[in-house]
Parts: C-alpha cells; sequence; structure tokens
C-alpha cells in the first residue's frame, strides 16, 4: 500500500519521522539498553586485551615509570648464536676396527700440532694422531681434546666410535650471526659433528622455559581431555542405568568440580608431601616401595607433572559425566527401544545411536573443558609453583611468573598473549565442527 | 503364518495391575486395533507383544512360537512408534537400512528393499534427507517405511497418528489402510481415537482397565455394544444416557416418560434399574414413518452446524440429549420440539454391572 511516487514517499516518510520526540523513538532507546554490556566489556575485555597487546610491544617494567615502544624483542629478539656440539665422528670404519679404537681409549694421549697461526688440538690414538679442533692458542685446543678424550662417553655405532656429549653439549659461543656460526664451525671443527645452533636473547621464542610452558600447557590439556573421556563416558553409562541411590551418587559425582581448588588443593599438597605423603605411606605399607625410596611428587619434574595432570583430570571429569549424561538423558526412550527391536545390541546401541546423539553436546563440555584446562592457573600455582625449577610450568603460571614476580610486565604480557592465537584457533575449529553436525 | 496370540497375559508394575490377564487371537494378516481411553493398558499390550515390557503372567505366541521370553530383535516383529523414533542422525536411507544391515543381509537385497518401500510410500526424493529437513508427515512415512522395509510377520503400531494435524491424519489413515491390503503382515495397531479405530480396522478390541471389553468388527461394536462403555466409546457424537426403571409397559424415565421397549426378556424383569442408550442419529425431530418411536418433549439448548449435518442439545425431562439432525432443521436455542426416539434401536444396560439386556 506505500507504493506511491518516490518523491512522496520520501517527503511523507521524513516528515513522519521527523515528528517523532527523541524520547519515543526505539533505535536510542535499543541503544541505550545494550550500553551497559557494551560498557562492561569495554572495560574489562577490550581495554585489558588492547592493554596487554601494547604492554607486550613496549619495555614496561614493574614500579618503571616510563615504557618505550620496543617493536617484537619481546617476543623474539637474539644477541648472540651459541653452536652446540653434541657428538664428535672420531673413528669411521669397519665395526671391528671401531671396537679396537674404543678399546684403546684409555691409552690415547693428548697432542696439539701447530696450524699456521693457529693450533689444532689432537689425540693419539694406537699411534694414530687424529686432530679435531682448531683453536687461536695452544692452551685452548689442547683444552678442548682432552675434553673430548676424557670427559665425554665414547660410543661404538656400527664402524664409528663417536664422543658423546649428552645432555651438555660442548658450547662454542656468542657469535653475531648465524653465518658467523657456520663460519667458526667449518674452521675450527676437524672431525665431522653433530652441531646445532642456539639463539641467545631476551625474546620470548629464544627463552627455553616458554617452549617448556607450551609443551606443558599442551601436556596438561589435551592429554588430560582424553583421559576425561576415558573416564567419563562409562561413569555416564554405569548413572544413566535406573538404581537406587542414583540421585546420591550424581550428586556426590560432582563434588570435585565444585570444591574450590584452593581448598582441594590443601589435601592434595598433603596426599604429594615429600614426607607425610599418604602414597608412599600404602605403597611402602605394601612391600612395593623401601621407604629409602619414596616418590618425591613435587620435587621430581615427570612426577610434578603427572600429579598435575591426575588432579586435573580429578576435577574436570565430574564435568565430562555430567554433559554426556545429560546428552544420554535427553536421547528418547523410544529411539533406544527401536535400536532394540531394529536388532542392536547394548555395544551397538552405544556406537550407532547413542554416541552419534551425544556428540553434539559432548563437543560443548570438551570445549569447556578444554578452556578450562587451557587457561588453568590455580591447580600449577597451587600445587607446584611451577616448580621443580620451572620444569611444569604452564603458559599461564610462567606469564605470571615472569610479568609480576620478575617484574618483566612486557615480557609477561608477550607470553600471555600467546595463548590467544592458539585457544582462538582451538575454539574455531571446534565451533565449525558443531555446525556441521547440526547441519 | 503369523498370527499372535495373548494367553491370559497379565502385566503388574509393582502393585498396580495395567493389564489384568487378557486373552486375544490376532489372526494371520489382519489389521486388529486396539482401542480404549489411556491407561486401558492398550500401549503396555502392544509393548509386551514387542518385548520391550516383560510379561508378569501369560504367554505370548507368534505363529505358533511362544516369544515370551524371547529378545524383541528376535520376536519376527516391527514396530511404529508414536514419536517416530527415526534416528536423527541418519539419512532417511540409513534409517531405513539400519536394521537390515544389523541383521547383515546382503548390500543388494538392502538397497532392493529400500526401493521397493519408497516406491510404495513415496519416500524416492526423501531418501537422503535427514529426518529434522522432513515434515511431520513425511516423518511418520519413514518411521512406517523402516518398519516395512524389515518384511516382518507382525507390524505394531503405537499411536502412529496423534502427533499429526488433523486433515494429515485423515489423509493417512487411509494410505495405512492400502498399505495394509498392499503388505502381507499382521497389523496389531493402539490408538485412543475411536474413528481411527472403526474406520481402519478388520477386527476392534476396546479395552478398559487391563481389560477387552468388546472384540468386533466396526459395525458390530456399533450395532451391539456389549456394556455401556463400549456404547459410550464408539461413535460421535456420543451415545445419549438415559437412567431408568423396567415396568410391564417397557422402560420408565424421569419424567414419567414411558418407553414401550418390546423386548421378550424384559418380562418379569420390572423394576430393575436399567439404563436406556439412544445414539444421536436415532433421535428424530419427525416421526417419518418409522415404526416403535416414541415422543419426548425437549428444548432446544445448543445448535452446532456440521454443514451436511447439525448437532443438536436439547433439555427432555429424562436429562440432556445430543442428536443428529439434517443440515438446517431451521431451530434455535429455546425453541420447544417433540423429539421421536427410534425405540427399536435403542440400548439396554443393566445400571449396576452396565451390561447389555
Amino acid at each position: 500500500m506505500r507504493h506511491l511516487s518516490p518523491a512522496a514517499e520520501g517527503s511523507s516518510g521524513l516528515a513522519r519521522r521527523m515528528r517523532i520526540p527523541f524520547t519515543q523513538r526505539e533505535a536510542p532507546f535499543g541503544y541505550m539498553l545494550v550500553l551497559p554490556a557494551v560498557l562492561y566489556l569495554t572495560a574489562f575485555i577490550a581495554y585489558p586485551f588492547a592493554m596487554s597487546i601494547w604492554l607486550s610491544l613496549s619495555d614496561a617494567q614493574a614500579g618503571a615509570q616510563k615504557w618505550k615502544f620496543v617493536g617484537i624483542s619481546n617476543y623474539s629478539k637474539v644477541d648472540s648464536y651459541d653452536l652446540l656440539v653434541n657428538d664428535f665422528v672420531l673413528f669411521d670404519g669397519k665395526p671391528e676396527e671401531a671396537k679396537a679404537f674404543a678399546a684403546a681409549k684409555h691409552q690415547a694421549t693428548l697432542a696439539t700440532l701447530p696450524d699456521g697461526q693457529r693450533f689444532k688440538g689432537a689425540i693419539v690414538v694406537n699411534g694414530q694422531t687424529i686432530p679435531l679442533v682448531s683453536a687461536d692458542n695452544e692452551g685452548d685446543a689442547s683444552y678442548i681434546a682432552n675434553t673430548i678424550l676424557n670427559d665425554l662417553d665414547w660410543q661404538v655405532r656400527g664402524g664409528k666410535v663417536v664422543a658423546h656429549a649428552g645432555d651438555s653439549p660442548l658450547a662454542f659461543g656468542n657469535f653475531d650471526s648465524a653465518g658467523a656460526a657456520k663460519k667458526a664451525e667449518k674452521q675450527n671443527l676437524l672431525v665431522k659433528a653433530d652441531t646445532q645452533l642456539k639463539a641467545n636473547g631476551t625474546g620470548v621464542a629464544q627463552d627455553p622455559n616458554f617452549g617448556l610452558a607450551v609443551r606443558n600447557t599442551l601436556k596438561y590439556t589435551f592429554g588430560t581431555e582424553l583421559v576425561k573421556l576415558f573416564f567419563g563416558i562409562p561413569c555416564a553409562l554405569l548413572l544413566y542405568r535406573k538404581f537406587r541411590g542414583r540421585q546420591l551418587l550424581r550428586g556426590l559425582l560432582v563434588i570435585p568440580w565444585v570444591i574450590p581448588i584452593a581448598i582441594s588443593g590443601q589435601a592434595w599438597l598433603w596426599i604429594l608431601d615429600s614426607t607425610y605423603s599418604v602414597i608412599n605411606w600404602m605403597l611402602v605399607h605394601a612391600g612395593i616401595l623401601s621407604p629409602q625410596n619414596i616418590l618425591n611428587f613435587r620435587g621430581n619434574p615427570d612426577l610434578a607433572m603427572l600429579s598435575l595432570v591426575v588432579i586435573n583430570v580429578w576435577r574436570g571429569f565430574p564435568f565430562t559425566t555430567v554433559v554426556i549424561l545429560a546428552g544420554l538423558t535427553s536421547i528418547p526412550d523410544e529411539i533406544i527401544e527401536r535400536a532394540r527391536l531394529d536388532g542392536a545390541n547394548a555395544l551397538q546401541r552405544f556406537v550407532h545411536v547413542m554416541a552419534p546423539m551425544v556428540r553434539p553436546i559432548l563437543m560443548v563440555s570438551l570445549l569447556f573443558s578444554v578452556v578450562f584446562s587451557f587457561t588453568d592457573f590455580n591447580t600449577i600455582w597451587i600445587i607446584t609453583r611451577g616448580g621443580p625449577y620451572d620444569q611444569t610450568q604452564v603458559l599461564s603460571t610462567y606469564a605470571y611468573q615472569v610479568g609480576v614476580n620478575a617484574g618483566y610486565l612486557g615480557k609477561g604480557a608477550a607470553i600471555s598473549l600467546f595463548l590467544f592465537p592458539i585457544m582462538a584457533a582451538t575454539v574455531f575449529g571446534m565451533l565449525q565442527f558443531l555446525r556441521k553436525e547440526n547441519m | 503364518m503369523a498370527d499372535v496370540v495373548l494367553d491370559k497375559v497379565v502385566k503388574r508394575f509393582g502393585e498396580t495391575e495395567v493389564v489384568a490377564g487378557i486373552e486375544l487371537t490376532v489372526r494371520d494378516r489382519e489389521f486388529c486395533i486396539l482401542v480404549g481411553p489411556s491407561g486401558c493398558g492398550k500401549t503396555t499390550t502392544l509393548r509386551m507383544i514387542a518385548g520391550l515390557e516383560q510379561v508378569t503372567a501369560g504367554d505370548i505366541r507368534i505363529g505358533g512360537q511362544s516369544v515370551t521370553h524371547t529378545a524383541p530383535r528376535d520376536r519376527d516383529i516391527a514396530m511404529v512408534f508414536q514419536s517416530y523414533a527415526l534416528y536423527p542422525h541418519m539419512t532417511v536411507r540409513k534409517n531405513l537400512s539400519f536394521a537390515l544391515e544389523l541383521r547383515g543381509l546382503p548390500k543388494k537385497e538392502i538397497q532392493r528393499r529400500i526401493d521397493e518401500v519408497a516406491g510404495i510410500i513415496g519416500l524416492t526424493p526423501l531418501l537422503d534427507r535427514k529426518p529434522r529437513q522432513l515434515s511431520g508427515g513425511q516423518r511418520q512415512r519413514v518411521a512406517v517405511g523402516a518398519a516395512l522395509c524389515r518384511r516382518s510377520g507382525v507390524l505394531l503400531f503405537d499411536e502412529p497418528l496423534s502427533n499429526l494435524d488433523a486433515k494429515l491424519r485423515v489423509h493417512m489413515r487411509t494410505e495405512l489402510k492400502r498399505l495394509h491390503q498392499q503388505v502381507e503382515s499382521t497389523m496389531v495397531y493402539v490408538t485412543h481415537d475411536q474413528i481411527e479405530a472403526m474406520t481402519m480396522g478388520d477386527r476392534i478390541v476396546i479395552m478398559n482397565l487391563g481389560r477387552i471389553i468388546q472384540v468386533g468388527t466396526a459395525m458390530e461394536v456399533y450395532d451391539k455394544p456389549a456394556t455401556r462403555f463400549v456404547a459410550g466409546f464408539i461413535g460421535t457424537p456420543p451415545m445419549n444416557f438415559f437412567d431408568g426403571s423396567v415396568t410391564p409397559q417397557g422402560v420408565m424415565l424421569p419424567g414419567d416418560l414411558s418407553m414401550p421397549l418390546q423386548r421378550p426378556h424384559l418380562a418379569g424383569m420390572s423394576g430393575r434399574k436399567v439404563v436406556l442408550g439412544v445414539r444421536p442419529e436415532h433421535i428424530y425431530l419427525r416421526q417419518n414413518g418409522t415404526k416403535n418411536t416414541s415422543r419426548v418433549p425437549a428444548t432446544i439448548d445448543v445448535v452446532e452446524p456440521l454443514g451436511h449435518r447439525t448437532i443438536l442439545t436439547a433439555r427432555s425431562p429424562a436429562g440432556l440429549l445430543q442428536l443428529e439432525a439434517e443440515a438446517m432443521p431451521g431451530l434455535k436455542p429455546g425453541d420447544q420440539v417433540d423429539l421421536w426416539f427410534d425405540l427399536g434401536r435403542a440400548h439396554l444396560f443393566d445400571q449396576a454391572d452396565e451390561c447389555v439386556i
């Protein structure tokens, strides 16, 4: 009915709109309704997020009056390169000869040979002189040769004899560039060697603890999710059956989830205590461990990480169970009955009917659980504080350690921002999957 | 042969007896309808035939074999559920083939059966859709199709049309009846809707309070109801009932209305408390030549035109009653009329045990 001429419609429409007083217009009222939410999101999400991006690009330190822009150096800043040598190949020939060569190690002697203006450090084995490295002075050359001969472990690998440096490689240090390090390697190493280049610097990417924190975060998050499902699915199936006291059991089940970790953490600290651990007590009394060899849960890096994973599973699996249970109860009885009539046994009913119908809700629970574990700070901070010697740091605790405890706000912000892209990608992937499921 | 025999079947949930020892034989290839008000035990009976409920006592036989303790999947039955029970994550094709795959049928045979069934009930264009992309009627078809694919001896239906709108329900009623003529299965169909029961079934089993009240064809239960319950349950609008007592002249209704009911076996029953039942279509506005009618004065209360007929509600000295008149009776509320009860087609029940006399 509004098919008037364009001019007529325009003018009448405009005239009508002009007459409505501001206080009675609907659009401004709508904006006013969402204003509190916008203010909240700005103040508590947008502002802190923008601030941490700015901090991560600055040299901010706790207590410092002024910050300045330093680009990406919090993320990556290389000061120098070290050349790390893991293995020196001393001999390459037939297996029997290699064995004889290694056996003669205790009779081997050191030697230094002139090398123009420089000196070669060498060892003499069975009367055969093997030059190993070249150095500026005789002392250095001799020192390195001595280290290779006396400190390193000689291993026979097929026809090769290798001086193995293992976990503490020999370092040739402080080159300005990767090229200089490569050049020095060619010039100074006279035998074949297994080398790697290490960048020294103050950026996050150069920090070995950061890599460890990333690996720990992934372990802590994705390692536990599978275990949570492993326990959660059978538990949910058990609670899905009708029996006396089912409601009570459902209630009891969620206790680990609802108790604040600050409280249950204290119980876990006692359970994992180095002296009074109830686990050690049981193992000793069962005769499995001798009192001298009791487990130091929070002192051993692997045990500490394992303990954190166990605690996360303990806390998280009730949630997984409850969500799966909710999914199972939402399946209409008639569908299960039809599956029975169709000839599906219990396993087939679960695999072909129940599991696919629970999957969307399971993905939602997984999403929550992943976000929960990924950003978890409390559990790690209460149980290990990232220790022993930073071996159980995850991204959140390490960001706190560096940014707040050590005071390097910029670097701390850079570490914490690493959470964002990984988390965003995970969430995006899961939501895509959910959307596909619901098509 | 896939006849279904229920032999003194009892079902108790705790103290409550839901099915109280029913005996029924559903013949091979028969379309048998279990009908009754909610809570009468009809669905429980069907679920016991399916094996979804344990039988408390008694025996169920399908094709001569006792299946009382047989698992549902080994009973040679398929079932269509009230909510259709389609697997929401499977396509229509997969919904149809699921049971066949579980039974290890060869792929070719499955394909052949799906094509055949899809052709019969018009599912072919829908085969690759998911249930949520279908309308209510289409889902209903898929549910029926999935049951048909099984080619089982017995097909069970649990109120399959109750979730459809009125128009679609009428349509599907006809389709299901035609389907029964095409397939060679025995069908047991549960409904609370007496129109479905009347129109679809070869035989109707009327149940109440866990017992079978009457078994018969549609016309048998309509014309010769065994009890007042059956008489009131079958037929719309329902039969009119009037309390009265037997006199030597017939039956005396309240308001001193004497009904000269000529039934030989009434002699000697004088004074017995009875209920006179007259169907709405057996109350006339004119005497129109029918023998053995009796005049009852009444006041029109409500006029409900249906188009082809008109339902009138009227007050008479014997009580409120409903009758069916022709399309345009020319009456309005408040009009005084003389009604004629067709006593030749009236029913008489005992007031105490409600059985037909």
